[in-house]
Formats: structure tokens, C-alpha cells, sequence
């Protein structure tokens, strides 16, 4: 337990009103770990985030960081520091001053303060506009002020609410890079909130999925991307194709879904026992592994699961094609495939077409779709 | 097109007519502040332009059946009061609108019952807190009973221009204080203070100026010792001469001045918070 930094312990925030915001929050955060809150606005990650901060009330619950419980602490006195969205720079003060300022309340001497300074102002390439105030400030370096004044005062975990919403993308993307490499460097728990999944997915080290204040899944990327625990994750992460319909078989590493299409299989995402046969389930298959293929083609292996559907539309974008089909009793759906795998193939509006794949690739999920 | 000239035209009369109403009483005092004295009237012609009234004013013109404005003591007491007044009301009016960022229970009551202070009739309030005063034995005095009623009065208009200026302000940097490991009292001194302070300028202006000329208050509850107004105000009753409207002149452009500085230190510290910062280091301690 000694490496565990971070640890909530059935965190939950009501508001006065009596609204949910955070159901019960489970979570340990092993020490120099990178882990995103991700979920759609309203989901309770920044709330989250403000309780660890200590910039909102904890109803119930507890916060425990290396060790020492800090429910109840104030702000000033967590070992936590903060990067806000739109930085939060002290406008009166120059970057010099702002670096500093959290470094005055600490009993440091002055040329510790200027040696600790200095040091950040250099890592974080502010050199040019140590004496300039915000308004002279370019997003990228508001952006690394607002880490250098956190990561001066030498926090156990740094805090971060979508840091990077308020940047271009070109610049969200190096600012991304050099996030990572920071983090790496300083080997410093970083607890990242953001609501884009491509930011989650590629800075976690694991993810945390929220929505409506609970926590839907806890996985690293991959494993999020690819096995999706509830009907929530496998719509709001990834390009998934899903199939409802009901649970028919249960066996270990392998389930099975009756729907309108017929029977498919897949790995459950639930542990074996919570299933009841007849219960609504979905199959979820990322979109990356369907093939499509004429309808005439021959299966070359029987051990795929198949679907049979009308093409509607075809649509190419550069490389990719973008294949609308019906399926009978579904919603219409919408393939991804690269262009030169469907040239030639008589894949055409119109045209009977089957969507193939790996019953192993895909997640049995319990739920209604 | 053409209907917008005619707005626009319109529009212009209006501004002018407004500036005149507003400048012209002014203006006519002004000139007339240059009468000749001591036999010259408040009115026109002008005898003869001179600085007399300036001069009897200031109590160096030579004697004459004219008495000399009380102000010496009165400007005095008014000015003390001006002052206590808006340091009280600006220091109530900052740390209400502070706690007025959180809802808490009852604050639409307490809203109201702040604001009252300025809509109660004047004459009410003084007269109440006169009869009040005698009832319980309380003297009535200019830097007593009076300095209560003004800040009463003034106080509602110092919350109301922080309440403005709290409604635009971004808590965020304060949270990013107390996330850096500063403590709230520390926060409020050296980040959110700075950052309000042109409000809070507005406000001690506000409760300067409405304590300065304050009159139907004052003159229930002020006592003996009179305030400017009242003193001025008294004169009236026998007889006016131009000593009035040259006292009038040097009061506004000393407002003027006040406000020159009022001015003159909003620019500074929007400069300040604006431009870089280079070669003006101060401490920040």
C-alpha cells in the first residue's frame, strides 16, 4: 500500500438541493500514474476533481492521499495543486510573481524561492516573459505558467480540468506530448479531467469513464476501447457497433446473444454469475474489427459471426469509406472501411452485403442499448 | 436611411439639451461668482468684474455689513464626516457583497433591509432617529446620531457597486490561491483585493460625495455644530450674495480635482493589470 498516492473511498457529493453529483467514487491511484476522468459534461469529473482539491465539500466518503486522510482539510493545506481550465493566472502579477507566489507561504528562504523558481521558469521555457503579465501572455504560455506555478510548490498530485480546452488544436496536440514527457519526468501523480476521449485515451495510463455522477468503468485505454463494461462506455468511447437483444448463453469465457439478426457470441464483460439467461444484453464489436463483404462471397472461416444488410449509402473520405447499411430490425448502421478493401467488390447502394468478424473481438455487455 | 439622420439628430438634441440643464446653472454661477462686491447682488448685470467674493470667502476681504460664511468649521466637520463615513460604508459595503457571493439562507431578506437604507425618505429616517435620540437621552451630534444616518444612507450604495463588481469577478484565481497552498485571509489581501480595488474606489467615491452634500438627514440629527450643507443652507434665510456661488465654484473644482485622482488611479491600476510589467517590479510581499 505504500506506492498508492491517491485513494477515494466511496466518494459521494450531494448538492443542497438534493442533486447526485458523485455516487460513491472507488478509486486508488498508484504513485506517478497518469489517470483521466473522462464522461460527458455534467458526469461529476470536475466535481471529483474539486473534492480532491478540496474545492468542494465531500458529503460522504473518504480522501486519502499517501496515506493520511484529508477529507476535511482545507484547500491551502493539501498536497495537491490545480491547473483550471482557463488558468486562473493572477492578472496583477507578473509570471515571475505568479510562479512565486505559492512558494511565499512556504517557509522557504529567498534564494531557495529564486532557485526554485528559476529552475521551473527554465524547464517550462518562460525565460522570455518572466517580467511580462497575462495579457501579454500567448494560450501555450498561460498554459505552461499555470503548470509551473502548480508544479513549483512541489504538490504529490497535480490536479488538472481540461487544461487543454481552451487551446487550438495544433497546440493542444504538442501540449498533450509535452504533458506526458513532464509527467514521466517528475514521476508525479497526475489526475487529468477532460471530456474529449481521444485526450483520455492517449494520456491515461488508466481511464476513468463517468456519467450521471457514477463510475461506468475503471480500465486502462486499450482495454476500455476494446472491452467496454456497460452499454455507456461502448457508445461514448471508440466507433462500436452494437446489436441488442437478450442473453441466451452463459459458459465461462464465452456468452451468447439472441437478436433480430441472430445468435452471437462474444466474452462477457460481466463476471460469471450476474447474467440470467433471457436478460437484455448487447453484442459490442469496434467498428475497426467488421468486415463488410458481398453478401455472395464465401465464408472462409466458419468461426465468424455474421450479418446481412442492405448497403444505403456509400460515401468515400480520403482513405476510408463510409458504408451506411440496414440491417433488418436494427437502426441503420455506419461501416468504416478502407477504400481499396471495397473497390471493385460490388459494394454499391443497393447491394446485399454481410458484416463479419471474430466473435472473440467482441464483448457481450449486459443492458438495454 | 433617411429615418436613422433624423433618429440620429434627434438623438444629438436631446444630448445637447441634457448637457446644457446639466452645465448651464454652472455656468451661470460662475459668472456671477465675479460680481463686484460688496454692493453687487446675485444677479445680472454685472456690476463690474472682481474677485471679491473669492477674497470674502477665504475671510481676506475687508469687513462688511455682508457676514462671512460659517464654513471654516462646518467644511471641517464635513469633511471629517465625509471621510469616516465612506471608510465605514466602504469597509461594510466590501464585506457584505464578500459574503453576498454565496447564497445563504435569508439573503434575499437581508438584501432588502440593506438597500432600505437608501430608499427611505431622508426626512423620515432623520426625524425618526431624532425623536428616537431624545426619547433614549442620545445627544445629537454631527459625528454621532448624523454619522449613523449617513452611513445608513451610503452604506446600501457601497454594497451595491461591490455587489456589481464581485457579479464580474472570476473566483477562479482565488480557488488557483488557496490550490497553491495560501490561506484564505492571505488570498483575499494579495489577490482578490488588488483585483477589486477599482470598485472598491467607486464605492468610497459613492459614500464620499453622497455623505459630502448629505442634507435632510443631517439636519434632524446633526445637533448644534452644523455641516456644510446645513450651514449654507442657513444663509440662505436672510439674504443671498455672490460669497455663495464663489464657494459653490471653489467646491466643484475641488470635486474636480477628487476626481481627477479618482481617474487618475482607476487608469493606473487597469494599466497595470493590463501591460507588461517590465521595470516596475514592485514588491508583492
Amino acid at each position: 500500500m505504500t506506492d498508492t498516492d491517491l485513494e477515494l473511498v466511496r466518494l459521494r457529493k450531494i448538492y443542497p438541493g438534493g442533486t447526485v453529483a458523485v455516487e460513491a467514487f472507488d478509486l486508488e491511484v498508484k504513485r506517478g500514474e497518469f489517470i483521466s476522468f473522462v464522461g460527458p459534461s455534467g458526469c461529476g469529473k470536475t466535481t471529483t476533481l474539486r473534492m480532491i482539491a478540496g474545492l468542494e465539500s465531500i458529503t460522504s466518503g473518504d480522501l486519502i492521499i499517501r496515506g493520511k486522510n484529508f477529507t476535511h482539510v482545507p484547500t491551502e493545506r493539501r498536497p495537491t495543486a490545480t491547473i483550471f481550465q482557463n488558468y486562473a493566472i493572477f492578472p496583477h502579477m507578473t509570471v515571475r510573481q505568479n510562479i512565486e507566489f505559492g512558494l511565499h507561504v512556504r517557509n522557504l528562504s529567498a534564494s531557495e524561492i529564486k532557485k526554485r523558481t528559476d529552475a521551473i521558469i527554465d524547464k517550462l521555457q518562460l525565460g522570455d516573459v518572466v517580467d511580462a503579465r497575462e495579457g501579454a501572455l500567448s494560450g501555450g504560455q498561460k498554459q505552461r505558467l499555470s503548470l509551473a506555478r502548480g508544479l513549483v510548490t512541489e504538490p504529490d498530485i497535480l490536479l488538472l480540468d481540461e487544461p487543454l480546452g481552451a487551446l487550438d488544436a495544433n497546440l493542444r496536440k504538442s501540449i498533450q506530448e509535452e504533458l506526458k514527457i513532464l509527467q514521466r519526468e517528475l514521476n508525479i501523480t497526475f489526475v487529468f479531467v477532460t471530456h474529449a476521449q481521444s485526450e483520455a485515451l492517449s494520456m491515461g495510463d488508466r481511464v476513468v469513464v463517468m456519467n450521471a455522477g457514477r463510475v461506468e468503468q475503471v480500465s486502462s485505454p486499450f482495454e476500455l476501447y476494446t472491452r467496454p463494461q456497460s452499454g455507456f462506455v461502448a457508445r461514448f468511447i471508440g466507433r462500436n457497433k452494437i446489436i441488442p437483444g437478450e442473453l441466451a448463453d452463459i459458459d465461462g469465457n464465452r456468452a451468447s446473444v439472441t437478436t433480430p439478426l441472430g445468435r452471437f457470441s462474444g466474452v462477457p464483460s460481466f463476471k460469471a454469475g450476474s447474467g440470467t439467461v433471457g436478460q437484455k444484453a448487447m453484442v459490442v464489436a469496434p467498428s475497426e474489427y467488421i468486415d463488410i463483404v458481398p453478401a455472395a462471397e464465401p465464408a472462409g472461416d466458419a468461426a465468424l459471426d455474421r450479418a446481412r444488410g442492405t448497403v444505403t449509402s456509400v460515401e468515400p473520405v480520403g482513405q476510408v469509406v463510409y458504408i451506411g447499411v440496414e440491417l433488418p430490425g436494427l437502426v441503420p448502421m455506419r461501416i468504416e472501411a478502407y477504400r481499396e478493401r471495397i473497390e471493385g467488390r460490388g459494394i454499391v447502394p443497393g447491394s446485399a452485403v454481410e458484416l463479419r468478424w471474430k466473435p472473440e473481438r467482441a464483448t457481450i455487455v449486459l443492458g438495454e442499448a | 436611411m433617411r429615418n436613422f439622420n433624423f433618429l440620429k439628430a434627434g438623438l444629438g438634441f436631446y444630448t445637447a439639451l441634457f448637457i446644457t440643464f446639466l452645465y448651464a446653472p454652472f455656468v451661470v454661477m460662475g459668472i456671477l461668482s465675479f460680481q463686484a462686491g460688496p454692493e453687487g447682488g446675485p444677479q445680472f448685470p454685472i456690476i463690474e468684474w472682481s474677485t471679491y467674493w473669492y477674497q470674502h470667502v477665504l475671510g481676506i476681504a475687508p469687513p462688511s455689513r455682508v457676514a462671512p460664511l460659517p464654513i471654516a468649521e462646518a467644511l471641517t466637520r464635513s469633511l471629517t464626516l465625509a471621510f469616516a463615513t465612506m471608510v465605514v460604508s466602504t469597509v461594510l459595503g466590501t464585506l457584505t457583497a464578500q459574503a453576498f457571493r454565496r447564497h445563504f439562507k435569508g439573503s434575499g431578506f437581508v438584501f432588502y433591509l440593506v438597500v432600505l437604507g437608501m430608499m427611505v425618505p431622508g426626512v423620515l429616517l432623520g426625524l425618526g432617529m431624532a425623536l428616537v435620540a431624545d426619547q433614549v437621552g442620545i445627544a445629537r451630534t454631527w459625528w454621532g446620531t448624523a454619522f449613523v444616518l449617513h452611513v445608513v444612507y451610503t452604506y446600501p450604495f457601497a454594497f451595491l457597486v461591490m455587489l456589481a463588481i464581485f457579479n464580474r469577478f472570476d473566483s477562479s484565481v482565488e480557488e488557483a490561491a488557496w490550490a497553491l497552498g495560501v490561506p484564505p485571509g492571505r488570498t483575499f489581501r494579495k489577490i482578490t483585493f488588488p483585483l477589486i480595488f477599482p470598485g472598491v474606489l467607486s464605492a468610497m467615491l459613492f459614500a464620499f460625495t453622497l455623505s459630502y452634500d448629505e442634507f435632510p438627514r443631517t439636519l434632524f440629527t446633526g445637533g448644534s455644530e452644523v455641516t456644510m450643507p446645513i450651514a449654507i443652507y442657513g444663509t440662505f434665510a436672510v439674504e443671498i450674495h455672490p460669497n455663495l456661488f464663489a464657494f459653490g465654484v471653489l467646491t466643484t473644482v475641488f470635486s474636480f480635482a477628487l476626481l481627477s485622482v479618482y481617474g487618475l488611479l482607476m487608469a493606473a491600476s487597469v494599466r497595470r493589470a493590463k501591460t507588461k510589467g517590465i521595470g516596475v517590479q514592485e514588491d508583492i510581499e
